[in-house]
């Protein structure tokens, strides 16, 4: 096996899971991961995202699933031999230490005894635990836990590695290292899912995200094209608005009470506000700053839970009536 | 294999992880230690390696009875209480949480992620979490073994049959506990439940016994009475043959002694009868339910010896020696029928049907808990 079977790493069509007591927890998830990128799914709480987590590592059975990761079909259990797992609020047997928690993880995993002894070692190192390889799990702070965690995710050398909240409990230190980790893994043409909450730290590794919202896609894509809408450039100058902005295309003028005036020209194109600059000039206007603004992976993600009828926030949640979302991911 | 040595290795660090597994061991060692500080001299017998002596001349150093003192300890108190009993309820203690814990939340994840079958996970985790009565109960053949060896020069190597059979009996009562614990996630509800199910079957099983008692002694009564009423019926009949106005009384009392006899059948029969109603029932649940008790007494058929007393009957003083000089329990001679009838009839079970119906009603246990097991979401 190569690791690159099939033109993406993960490749899912109509993911549907409803739970007992029909809450519709996803909703026909359509979502295409590409062979080493670092793919962020984003939600908000109970969007479903770890159950689609779950769905994929066959730890949950979905009610409906088309798809593959790694070129197999979902649920084909051989494939998770190349798949790396860190599952959110991972619980170690407290009886182990890291060493050995890793160890046997990867034995389940079918890796060889001198190869599992050789990359434990090495991967507690990886991950700033190699002081800590054989002391018991049950002295371990919370930020520890993950680390260990993400190394027990890598000790089957994985194709994909799919990790929920791998920065959660851990400090800024703690979490700069993991996210330099990723870096390394993705040069090393790793595909890597990550589903976290903290947009920030996805907007830094994650080369494509998806927002999920009550069980849908909503958007997914690179961070640059879901932003490109919203770019453009902020002008604030001195004074009124001129009388000629009517004559330039999609430039708003928005007058403050400092006597300063904002121009909002759309648009990511540099050459379009040249003329915009020079015509301010030739008028005498005082340009205080010129800005390129992009809209950030938090205010997209706001947008994306926002209901634009109402424009309040979505309640949080999976649908509670599987009959109401019927063939929604049709 | 690598998976199972895995997990094998698990089970072994879980245990030694438990304050309970070495708490437990140690007082299986201390019931060897006492068991193996029982000695016989040239003046009686001693206990705690002497600091207790008593003069006995039956219980003498090489003596045939203090061999059976030293066996039937081992087979009434080690076997019958200690393992049977005690150990296995602090077995099952300790074990009660294994299930529990594996299904819970973020521990069940990180195996189910792995490329192995939900069933294959399953079973090896039931297999491997035999292995705390496989470890306590091997150290306790040894000790034994070695206690026997030692004290009577009777190295008796089928007091390792102990091994296996403990850990089927145990098998069967953790294979209701794994059910209840997959099932409720819960270690407390499933010791309760499975505690609960070890009483039901026990009571059951004792139930049957003491029914079977009344019934062979009835049985025999009514054997007794059959041959009564013929020896009646054949002088009544010699008589009414020789009819004469001389034998008109004896006719008479023969007459009624047989009605009367009939009348004792009859009424013992209706007795028969009525336990019956009971004991058909009884037995024919017992028939699909786990043999716990006669799975261990299989250890005293295959240990017993000829010669062998019940430690019970012994301190009772039931015990004395036959004319051929061995060592019987004195009971009256319908007694001595109704325990052998009864003995037999434990006997005629094969250990097929005792196992391998107890392991019948096991695999459904497991396959329900298995299916619970793989049909969940985690």
């Amino acid at each position: 096996m190569d690791g690159s079977n099939g033109q993406y790493a993960i490749d899912l069509h109509d993911v549907q899971k409803i739970y007992r007591g029909k809450v519709h927890a996803l909703r026909g998830i359509e979502m295409k991961v590409h062979h080493g990128e670092i793919f962020g799914l984003l939600g908000p709480n109970g969007a479903g995202k770890t159950t689609l987590v779950k769905i994929m590592m066959t730890v949950v059975r979905p009610t409906k699933a088309r798809g593959t990761v790694l070129g197999r079909p979902i649920g084909h259990k051989p494939t998770l031999a190349r798949v790396g797992y860190l599952p959110e609020h991972h619980r170690f047997p407290q009886y182990l230490t890291g060493r050995q928690a890793l160890e046997f993880y990867a034995a389940l995993a079918k890796v060889d005894r001198s190869t599992r002894r050789k990359r434990s070692l090495s991967l507690l190192d990886l991950v700033g635990m190699k002081e800590w390889a054989n002391k018991r799990i049950a002295t371990y702070s919370k930020g520890m836990m993950q680390r260990v965690g993400l190394a027990q995710a890598l000790m089957n050398e994985p194709d994909l590695i799919v990790l929920d909240e791998p920065t959660d409990g851990v400090d800024p230190v703690g979490r700069r290292e993991i996210r330099d980790v990723l870096l390394q893994l993705k040069e090393r043409k790793k595909t890597i899912f990550l589903n976290s909450h903290l947009l920030s730290e996805l907007e830094m590794v994650c080369d494509r995200v998806a927002i999920l919202v009550q069980g849908k896609v909503v958007t997914q894509g690179t961070i640059e094209n879901l932003t490109a809408e919203s770019q453009r450039y902020e002008i604030m100058i001195e004074g009124s608005a001129p009388q000629w902005t009517g004559e330039f295309d999609d430039l708003r003028a928005e007058s403050g009470s400092d006597g300063q005036t904002l121009l909002v020209r759309r648009g990511s194109d540099p050459a379009q506000v040249q003329a915009l600059i020079d015509r301010l000039r030739s008028d005498g206007r005082t340009i205080l700053s010129v800005k390129p603004v992009r809209e950030s992976l938090e205010d997209l993600f706001m947008r994306a839970v926002t209901d634009p009828k109402t424009g309040k926030t979505l309640a949080p949640g999976a649908a509670s009536n599987a009959n109401s979302s019927k063939g929604a991911g049709a | 294999m690598r998976l199972f040595r895995a997990m094998l290795l698990d089970a072994y660090r879980e245990l030694n992880s438990k304050k309970l597994f070495w708490v437990i061991l140690m007082m299986s060692g201390m019931v060897v230690l006492v068991y193996g500080s029982i000695g016989f001299d040239e003046t009686g017998m001693s206990m705690f390696f002497g600091l207790w002596h008593s003069e006995n001349e039956l219980l003498t150093k090489g003596s045939f009875m203090s061999s059976l003192l030293y066996r039937s300890i081992f087979s009434t108190f080690m076997v019958g209480i200690w393992l049977a009993w005690i150990a296995t309820i602090l077995a099952l203690v300790s074990t009660t949480t294994i299930f529990p814990d594996f299904v819970s939340g973020g521990a069940i994840d990180l195996v189910l992620s792995k490329p192995i079958r939900r069933v294959t996970v399953f079973f090896m985790k039931f297999a491997t979490s035999l292995l705390f009565v496989l470890l306590q109960v091997t150290l306790f053949c040894v000790g034994v073994f070695l206690c026997m060896g030692i004290r009577l020069d009777d190295w008796e190597w089928k007091i390792f049959a102990a091994i296996p059979v403990v850990t089927l009996f145990f098998s069967y009562l953790f294979s209701v506990n794994v059910l209840f614990g997959v099932w409720t996630r819960s270690a407390l509800a499933a010791l309760l439940i499975t505690m609960l199910l070890w009483v039901s079957l026990w009571s059951t099983n004792q139930s049957e016994a003491i029914l079977a008692v009344f019934r062979t002694q009835f049985t025999l009564e009514v054997e007794r009475a059959d041959e009564s009423i013929a020896q009646l019926e054949e002088s009544y009949a010699a008589l009414e043959v020789d009819k004469t106005e001389q034998n008109a009384p004896a006719r008479q009392r023969l007459k009624s002694e047989l009605e009367s006899s009939r009348n004792e059948r009859d009424t013992t029969l209706e007795l028969i009868g009525k336990i019956d109603n009971w004991y058909k029932p009884i037995r024919t649940v017992r028939t699909v339910m786990p043999k716990t008790a006669e799975t261990i007494a299989l250890l005293d058929r295959w240990l017993r010896r000829d010669t062998d007393v019940n430690l019970f009957d012994l301190f009772q003083g039931k015990v004395a020696s036959d004319d051929s000089g061995d060592f019987r329990v004195t009971n009256t001679s319908d007694d001595r029928e109704v325990q052998r009838r009864i003995q037999q009839e434990y006997d005629a079970k094969s250990e097929v049907y005792l196992i391998g119906s107890s392991l019948v009603f096991e695999a459904l246990v497991l396959s329900l808990a298995c299916w619970i097991f793989v049909r969940r979401d985690y």
